[in-house]
């Protein structure tokens, strides 16, 4: 009898087993913080659409990615900037830029007008914009910046930082209600502004050093009182024209030298341009070599002038959860790997003094997660397989061919311009910015942290 | 499909139940039943998630105790057969490696089936008797489930939350133990448990990985011989 019922009861057990559902079902999907808003301070790597206005929202483009949701074509292809997928896994709206507008050139096409009325938008509050510095108000794709003459310009606002969260604290009455997440990443544009500088200032020191050789080397043996003055006022005439390299430079010097009485200056030419060459190259060289650790330095304060925001502006006006992300590592991406071995160096120097100076500044502080992008996009280029990585070297996007990008930047790129082939799991959009995976993948990170912090 | 090869082992085990009411008293052709606890802990070694992941995204599994009922048979006075039921056993997975930041991903819960085929040492009247064992066991697991940190380091904001399966495996089990009759009808009883267990979790993402989690089992029952 006893062994009956306890028969019994197996066959009960089995029966509710099997009424009670097993299939793998999903869980909980709710965040341990119930925040309630996303607000991002920063630059084109968090720009949910500052100038996805005028030509650039004509081109298709807005963010700095590869634009659109093409996930039609590919999953990957979302279009989503990483603040607006952990917006969406928060259970947040969706980001848009605080404020839109472009000061650039104006055009009868409209497709190139980039003169739109600069618009602050209440409701919205990612406030980050592409070229955008800590707290310099002019970084790349400003028109301070341009060439003079230049005629047809984008005119980045490039609101710094620093006045990004003024703004914000001008909304908000002064002050964080604490239940925001707020994310800040900045750096990038100090290190690009100061790399063009620099690359700019070579150029320059190289091409004086060319002129003063080659008239160092053909004035004495030229047999008229002005020579020096004739040959200088030559290669300079030749050096201010568009296109002008070292070697026509050259030749113009050694024709001036010639034409006026030089018996040996076309007969050495291959001697002389060498000389002149050479020369050029060390003083473009020494220029880099002494202006590198100013570079260095200014990249240290920008660190530092960041992490003295998050703590003056943000966090002493009362936010409790703020992600800050480091300055992932320039020195991998397609715009450093054309440069020189000692500039790619400088790049990664300029990046790990601007982190360590931000990472020093804030301390530790149970408000703030320090997210260290500069390991992760240092590992993904030199370990891409693990993270879906199909490409970390070369852009997805169109770049050179301006009839396809006018802007030759991923600001414009969508499904419509990106290079042949299966561009989906590339890291780079353009020759700095990620592609959605990436982002997607930045996302990821991201959230991985902010559980080990314990906010979701 | 998987629900009722469960339901069709439980009923098995009844119906064994039920015919044992021949059986005579001690050692051959007898039947025990012993109730008490069973702490399943996984001995895990992790492969990572496939890729999209972070390198070294590995996985670790948390220990259950949960009560039990070993069923025991006498073929001879010597070899017996025996099985268990018990509930299902609920464990913790977390992140470990490079997502150990994640915490607890998710829960699943493990119906471990074992036939085991064993050799008991000395006379049944014996007071302390040693056993070895040897058997199959079916892992099977059920009611995988997910959490917003899964979902949030797998696919996070596509409004897509990530399940995932853990594939059921046929293996085998190493078993030693002892038996203490404190009577003629009531005895105690420990025994320790080795299972081969490597098994694969599939995402819904289309990430997978592979899991050794060669589990430990650890029983303290208290029994009457029927």
């Amino acid at each position: 009898m006893r062994k009956t019922s306890f028969a019994l009861a197996l066959l009960t057990a089995a029966v509710l087993t099997a009424c009670g559902g097993t299939d793998p079902r999903p869980g909980d999907q709710t965040p341990r913080t119930k925040f309630s808003q996303q607000v991002t301070f920063g630059d084109s790597l968090s720009d949910v659409g500052s100038y996805a206005v005028g030509g650039v929202a004509l081109q298709g483009g807005g963010q700095y990615t590869i634009n659109g949701d093409a996930t039609s074509v590919n999953p990957e292809l979302t279009g989503k900037n990483y603040t607006t997928v952990i917006a969406a896994q928060l259970g947040l709206a969706a980001p848009c830029a605080a404020q839109t507008g472009l000061q650039g050139s104006t055009s009868t096409n409209p497709a190139l007008n980039f003169a739109v009325p600069v618009t602050m938008n209440a409701n919205c509050f990612n406030y980050a914009q592409g070229g955008a510095r800590v707290t310099i108000p002019y970084g790349p794709g400003n028109h301070l910046l341009d060439k003079p003459g230049t005629t047809t310009y984008l005119g980045a606002t490039t609101v710094p930082v620093t006045t990004q969260i003024d703004n914000h604290l001008k909304k908000v009455n002064g002050k964080f209600s604490g239940n925001e997440l707020v994310i800040v990443m900045a750096g990038g544009n100090d290190v690009l502004e100061q790399l063009g500088e620099l690359t700019s200032g070579a150029t320059t020191a190289g091409g004086t050093a060319l002129i003063t050789s080659l008239v160092t080397q053909l004035a004495p043996t030229t047999p008229v009182a002005n020579g020096a003055d004739i040959i200088k006022n030559a290669a300079g005439l030749e050096a201010a024209k568009p296109g002008s390299t070292a070697q026509t430079i050259i030749t113009a010097a050694i024709t001036a030298a010639a034409q006026n009485g030089n018996p040996t200056a076309v007969a050495n030419a291959a001697t002389i341009g060498a000389a002149a060459g050479a020369a050029a190259t060390k003083a473009a060289a020494d220029f880099q070599t002494n202006q590198a650790p100013v570079l260095v330095k200014n990249l240290g304060t920008a660190g530092a002038e960041l992490a003295n925001l998050v703590k003056t502006k943000i966090l002493a006006n009362g936010a409790n959860y703020v992600v800050v992300n480091n300055l992932p590592d320039v020195s991998i991406a397609p715009a450093a790997l054309v440069q020189s071995a000692d500039v790619q160096k400088l790049i990664a120097t300029m990046v790990s003094t601007f982190n360590t100076a931000l990472k020093t500044g804030l301390g530790d502080d149970a408000k703030v997660l320090y997210v260290d992008l500069a390991t992760v996009s240092h590992d993904q280029a030199t370990n891409p397989a693990p993270y879906g990585l199909t490409n970390t070297t070369t852009p997805a996007c169109i770049l050179t061919d301006t009839t396809k990008n006018p802007l030759s930047s991923s600001l414009v790129c969508n499904k419509n311009n990106l290079v042949t082939g299966d561009v989906s799991h590339y890291m780079f959009a353009d020759t700095v910015h990620p592609t959605p995976f990436e982002y997607a993948l930045i996302a990821r990170y991201i959230l991985l942290q902010m559980s080990g912090k314990g906010w979701i | 499909m998987k629900i009722r090869i469960n339901v069709v082992k439980l009923m098995v085990a009844a119906g064994a139940l039920a015919l044992a009411g021949s059986a005579a008293a001690q050692s051959k052709g007898q039947f025990t039943v012993s109730v008490g606890a069973n702490q399943l802990k996984p001995d895990v070694e992790s492969g990572p998630i496939s890729a999209p992941a972070l390198p070294n995204s590995i996985g670790d599994v948390g220990k259950d105790t949960q009560p039990i009922a070993v069923i025991t048979y006498g073929l001879t006075d010597n070899i017996s057969v025996e099985t268990a039921i018990g509930t299902p056993y609920k464990h913790k997975i977390y992140g470990a490696g490079a997502i150990a930041a994640g915490g607890q991903l998710g829960t699943v819960e493990a119906l471990p089936a074992i036939a085991l085929l064993q050799y008991r040492f000395f006379e049944p009247t014996a007071r302390f008797r040693p056993y070895v064992g040897l058997g199959v066991t079916y892992a099977m697991f059920q009611k995988e489930t997910g959490s917003f940190r899964m979902t949030a380091l797998t696919n996070p904001g596509s409004g897509v939350p990530t399940t995932f399966k853990i594939d059921d495996k046929w293996t085998v089990s190493g078993q030693v133990g002892a038996q203490f009759n404190v009577n003629e009808k009531w005895f105690l009883n420990a025994s320790y448990i080795k299972t081969k267990l490597r098994t694969d979790v599939h995402f819904s993402t289309n990430q997978t990985q592979h899991m050794k989690l060669d589990p430990d089992s650890f029983i303290l029952s208290v029994g009457y011989k029927f």
